[in-house]
């Protein structure tokens, strides 16, 4: 096995004296899907803020080798990883054109008209609204807005917090295989912290099961989602 | 009826002068013409607000210090006046930048209140920094623009001077519509003052954004200050009144509005005019604009033209 | 320094560490007008500064007003910046009743206080639905607009215009007042008699009777705040503050209490009008301007904002510091002199350090200095 595009040793995060995260491993190889699964408070949503230096946080988190911890959100940003927080990750009064313009902010290249246009063909509910303001679209509609935000960066590593969260369960199995065709298609290694555990273990690869702010299980995605205790802690059945 | 009679007696309301078209007409010039100086100023509180959810009660102190500064261009250093009004809008937009940098930038940008307190305090010093440089003397600012009036009727006179202002500020608004929806900076502008974390999260340097918009901000609040100046005298306290109306004109126009801000200092500036003169109510020309704050306020808290959003105090 | 041992919080040392403070308390407070009788004034780097009873005094009628302003803006969390409104409202009403009617000021507070607090009310029944921000940009445009009601033409002829009033009332000791007879007391005490003067001319004993009077209004005030505070209605008002969504589901009036908490805001801060009314025995409307409540703001936020103590700190502050700068006529060093817009500045500099540095004001940093020196031990819950 190569060495893992994402590294991530002891992280330790915090929100002022509360802390969150006590010092977690994991890593995801170039080009693999990976899910975070774990109970509420488990710390998901803080290890992906974590990620983007949108807590402070402690330990290392080497991206292709390079130290991200310490550096800051708009560089981390820079070197192509997308974060789409939960709910809330469009400007809604701003409209779905500039909301995507807006995603490729770091980009100066001459193909973001394109990448636009790509993603509008593939969410073409983006692409009938596209004048409209972010903040008139329903929640489904702007959650494949922040989606594709995201993917304006053309991400390295794309970091997705509940993207099923307020989906009906139909429009969430077509949004992830619209995930799982991305990840074929450009090889875009995706983070994904998700509720939807049997969803979320049938498309990736690798699966972190956090407990307290700790990683209580990991292996591939199959093998836990055949695990007695993750099955009956996560799956339900 | 009594009743009545007496509290039109109070405001000394004469038939005489209500028939009287030509004063109407000659108020409704001078209305827009003040209504374009609160404009202005309104546009650079809405700026801020927009972008940060917190009122600059320092906006009128820095379009002071920028008003100063275009005396000093202008009387002192014999520059024309219109050059002297640009060399000040940049001089103290790199000083709202700094001041940004320093006094703003430090504290987390969601803490309302520790801000405004903040611009209260920066208030006090630049006030007192323009005195103790410039001392209390009243000066007089040239204007920008010629004296006369191209169009007459009677004492109603359409001078250069309103037609100035107003085109200043509708030029004003049309460039930074440009600005804001045509460049990059502006987009990351827009961004920040949308959604904090999104912004972050695509790579905008928020902290850099901010300090933009206090320029853009101070900018235009200076050129405010110097189209309301000509018409008054210059002095340290000046500011205060300019501010008390702009910020009457900004609720208006319902404080996250540009547009409603353009509307609201006209408006402003008509009702006081009228209400100055009809009314007679000079000592209560400032009164009138608590009033306009205080209805809109209970009436309407957006305003005009602004958006709901949830209270972040 | 050294820290004093623990002691318990209720224990006998720990209440009668509380018996010597206030009593040392109560001594400065009764001795310091004897001793600035004859204004003190110390030469520091070769500027002359004073410390006067005049000046004192002013410094105690602010506390109140910082005080009041406490209640709305520091307990319930509404943002006021025009409570120089209420004070100047206090002290006009206090003018115009001595004035026109010969009443004693004292009498007078006893229109300013219902009078005060029905104003607030009436303030406070629009504020209930101007929050935050909003209701300061309102109270803002409130303050500045003071002056200019006080010249309107209609009431000019009663409140003097822009020339202000001066009221014609003296507040002279009576004579049953020991002020005298204490003087030579004092005086005859080695060493620290000194600094008390021989006698005191007339307007010392009038200086030092006014002293006395706006101090035991001063605690009186106080005393009440504490004791309204310390009860149903503080709780009341600190959980609105804190966290009105929750207030209001534990039962909370939100509506009725804040407009208690304006009310009573708005009558302290009458009090604190009369008081300064009572000081300088004239009324001019520019001295209420906005600037006066930008300044209570100042004292609100150095004292430290939502404590008792906080008020008295910021009281001396705002007082002292503009003083003390104007007196300043070469700085060491340099030969700037810090005259008139200089202290404000200096306020305005102060202001903002306290927030970056010490977010709970003086008041903060004092418990927690405190703290240090004399610690006491929590009483455990139940025990």
């Amino acid at each position: 096995m190569s060495a893992p595009y994402l590294e991530v040793q002891g992280l330790k995060a915090a929100y002022g004296d509360i802390q969150v995260l006590h010092g977690i491993d994991f890593s995801v190889a170039e080009g693999q899907i990976a899910v975070i699964l774990g109970a509420n408070g488990a710390g998901k949503t803080t290890t992906l803020r974590a990620l983007c230096a949108m807590v402070s946080t402690e330990g290392s988190i080497k991206l292709a080798g390079d130290e991200l911890a310490g550096q800051r959100t708009a560089d981390i940003v820079r070197r192509g990883v997308a974060h789409v927080p939960q709910g809330r990750g469009t400007f809604p009064e701003l409209s779905v054109e500039e909301n995507l313009m807006a995603g490729a902010f770091v980009r100066s290249d001459p193909e973001v008209r394109a990448d636009a246009d790509r993603w509008y063909e593939t969410f073409p509910v983006l692409g009938e609204r596209r004048g409209q303001t972010a903040g008139s679209l329903s929640g489904g509609e702007q959650q494949m807005l922040a989606i594709a935000r995201a993917l304006m960066l053309r991400p390295s590593l794309l970091l997705l917090d509940e993207p099923s969260l307020g989906l009906a369960p139909m429009i969430t199995r077509s949004l992830f295989e619209q995930l799982t065709a991305i990840n074929a298609d450009a090889g875009t290694t995706m983070l994904v912290v998700e509720q939807n555990a049997s969803l979320a273990l049938g498309v990736a690869d690798v699966a972190y099961v956090l407990e307290a702010g700790e990683v209580a299980l990991s292996g591939p995605a199959d093998e836990l989602a055949a695990d007695d205790n993750v099955r009956r802690a996560y799956l339900g059945y | 009826m009594g009743v009545l009679a007496s509290v039109l007696g109070v405001f000394d309301i004469t038939l005489d002068k209500l028939s009287d078209g030509e004063l109407w007409l000659a108020q409704f010039f001078r209305g827009l013409s003040d209504g374009a100086t609160y404009a202005s100023v309104a546009l650079a509180l809405v700026m801020i607000y927009k972008s940060t959810g917190f009122i600059n009660f320092a906006q009128g102190s820095l379009a002071l210090l920028g008003v100063y500064l275009a005396y000093i261009f202008s009387v002192e250093q014999g520059l024309p006046v219109a050059v002297a009004v640009v060399c000040a809008m940049v001089a103290s937009s790199a000083v709202a930048m700094l001041v940004e940098r320093v006094f703003i930038r430090p504290f987390p940008p969601d803490h309302v209140l520790p801000l405004v307190i903040v611009t209260l305090g920066l208030l006090l010093i630049i006030d007192s920094a323009v005195g103790i440089v410039w001392g209390f003397r009243t000066r007089s600012l040239p204007s920008m623009f010629p004296s006369g009036a191209p169009i007459e009727w009677g004492i109603a006179q359409l001078t250069w001077r309103t037609i100035g202002n107003l085109g200043t500020v509708f030029a004003v608004v049309g460039l930074l519509y440009l600005l804001l929806s045509r460049t990059k900076v502006g987009l990351a502008f827009r961004a920040v003052s949308s959604n904090l974390e999104s912004a972050r999260l695509v790579g905008i340097r928020v902290g850099p954004t901010l300090g933009f918009g206090w320029a853009l901000a101070a900018a235009i609040g200076t050129l405010g200050g110097a189209l309301v100046v000509p018409d008054l005298l210059l002095e340290p306290s000046i500011m205060l009144r300019v501010l008390i109306f702009s910020l009457a004109a900004a609720a208006l126009g319902g404080l996250d509005s540009m547009v409603g801000a353009v509307i609201g200092g006209l408006v402003v500036g008509l009702a006081r005019n009228l209400l100055v003169t009809f009314l007679d109510l000079s000592e209560l020309a400032l009164a009138t604009a608590v009033a306009v704050i205080l209805v809109v306020l209970l009436v309407r808290p957006t305003g005009l033209f602004g958006s709901t959003r949830v209270e972040r105090v | 320094m050294r820290a004093m041992g623990v002691v318990a919080e209720g224990s006998r040392q720990h209440r009668r560490r509380q018996i010597i403070g206030w009593v040392l308390f109560a001594l400065v407070v009764a001795l310091v007008p004897f001793l600035i009788a004859d204004t003190y004034s110390p030469t520091i780097f070769g500027n002359r500064y004073t410390f006067g009873l005049g000046n004192l005094s002013q410094a105690i009628a602010f506390m109140v007003a910082i005080l009041g302003l406490n209640i709305a803006t520091g307990y319930s969390g509404q943002l006021s910046l025009g409570h120089s409104f209420f004070v100047g409202s206090g002290a006009y009403l206090t003018a115009v009743l001595v004035n026109e009617f010969h009443w004693s000021y004292l009498a007078t507070l006893g229109v300013v206080v219902p009078g005060l607090f029905v104003f607030g009310v009436l303030f406070g029944l629009p504020a209930l639905r101007i929050q935050g921000l909003y209701l300061g940009l309102l109270t803002f445009a409130v303050a500045a607009v003071f002056p200019s009601i006080i010249r309107l033409d209609n009431v000019a002829d009663r409140t003097g215009g822009s020339n202000g009033l001066l009221i014609d009332s003296d507040l002279e000791a009576p004579t049953w007042a020991p002020i005298e007879k204490i003087t030579e007391w004092l005086h005859a005490i080695p060493g620290v008699g000194s600094r008390v003067p021989d006698g005191l001319t007339g307007r010392q004993e009038e200086a030092v009777y006014k002293y006395f009077l706006l101090v035991i209004m001063a605690l009186v005030c106080f005393w009440l705040v504490r004791n309204i505070l310390a009860g149903r209605v503080g709780r009341a008002l600190v959980a609105i503050r804190d966290n009105p969504l929750g207030a209001a589901a534990n039962g909370v009036n939100l509506a009725t209490y804040k407009t208690l908490s304006l009310g009573i805001s708005a009558a302290v801060g009458g009090v604190a009008g009369t008081m300064l009314a009572m000081h300088s025995g004239f009324v001019g409307p520019d001295e209420f301007g906005f600037s006066m409540a930008i300044l209570l703001i100042v004292g609100l936020i150095v004292g430290g904002s939502g404590t008792l103590h906080g008020a008295v700190v910021g009281g001396l502050a705002i007082q002292f510091v503009p003083h003390w700068s104007s007196q300043t006529q070469t700085l060491p060093g340099t030969d700037v002199a810090l005259e008139g817009p200089y202290g404000t500045a200096i306020l305005g500099g102060l202001l903002i350090i306290i927030i970056f540095a010490l977010p709970g004001g003086a008041a903060h940093g004092f418990r927690r200095l405190k703290g240090r020196l004399m610690p006491v031990a929590p009483q455990p819950p139940g025990g």
